[in-house]
């Protein structure tokens, strides 16, 4: 468990607005539009504790910044859309497995 | 209409990542005069523009956007003024005042490439959350914002298209046949 302190507590307010403002305008808002956000918070928050994660997440985190953005862009594929979102899944329990203590038995 | 005219509709586009690079308080002058011949209905112009050049403005206005990707140097709010409506007797279900919002955007973000500035509109924001940022009065209704700046040379491309249509596809000619 990696105890490092990687959000500072005005980005942690920046990532509070956007999920709160975000939850207000999804109910005027077409209900695809609800992933956008969450993937518009993961790059946010991505981008925010980049540069004091660890080794574990960095890459990951990384990638996030770069690809969530084209990744936007894919909406109107609902595949194509949908099989990014399965690779970042893949990806975050990747992610989690470096962070976990199972890898360190296997 | 001119070649000019037609060529600055067809080649404008929404641009969602911005440069650095300032606008200048002339240009921004230009758009907003350009944005006073947009058609109104009834003439009425209950749409008032409040343009926000302040950086850390700026940088609280986007916190509360999630649909602002830009980090534009400057950003034109349009608001609907309710003393307008209420002096004219316009319902705030009125149709007109909708058209009217986007005759004035249109307007804007064609004045924007006509001088070669950037512009791209946004209207997934916190209207509550902008009152209280901006101290807007109780009367203004914030309806839009048109992010204006410089593209970036490296930019996020827009949202594909749901599919591909031309004009044709948008249009029907003279009376539907009978049912």
């Amino acid at each position: 468990m990696n105890e490092n302190w990687v959000l500072k507590e005005d980005e942690a307010v920046e990532l509070l607005a956007l999920l709160i403002t975000s939850a207000r305008i999804q109910l005027d808002e077409p209900a695809h539009y609800g992933p956008l956000r969450l993937l518009t918070a993961s790059e946010r928050l991505s981008g925010m504790i980049l540069e004091r994660a660890s080794g574990k997440s960095r890459d990951f985190l990384q990638a996030n910044v770069e690809r969530i953005p084209e990744l936007h862009m894919r909406m109107s594929d609902v595949d194509a859309y949908a099989a990014g979102l399965d690779a970042l899944c893949r990806e975050v329990a990747e992610c989690l497995l470096r962070h976990s203590s199972l890898e360190e038995k296997t | 209409m001119s070649d000019a005219v037609l060529n600055n509709i067809r080649s404008r586009r929404v641009v969602r990542e911005m440069s650095d690079a300032p606008v200048s308080r002339e240009q921004l002058e230009t758009i907003l005069e350009a944005a006073r011949w947009a058609p109104s209905g009834g003439n009425l112009r209950p749409i008032r523009y409040i343009v926000i050049e302040d950086a850390e403005t700026r940088r609280l206005i986007r916190l509360v956007a999630p649909g602002m990707f830009q980090h534009a140097p400057a950003l034109i709010l349009l608001c609907l003024n309710e003393e307008v409506m209420i002096e004219h007797s316009l319902p705030p279900s009125d149709r007109a005042l909708l058209i009217d919002i986007g005759t004035a955007a249109q307007t804007i973000m064609l004045a924007a490439h006509g001088i070669g500035l950037a512009s791209g509109p946004v209207t997934s924001y916190s209207k509550e959350a902008v009152r209280v940022i901006l101290n807007l009065p109780d009367s203004y209704s914030p309806e839009m914002f048109i992010c204006i700046g410089h593209k970036a040379e490296s930019t996020r491309r827009g949202m594909k298209a749901w599919k591909k249509i031309t004009w044709r596809d948008l249009t029907h000619w003279e009376r539907f046949p009978p049912p």
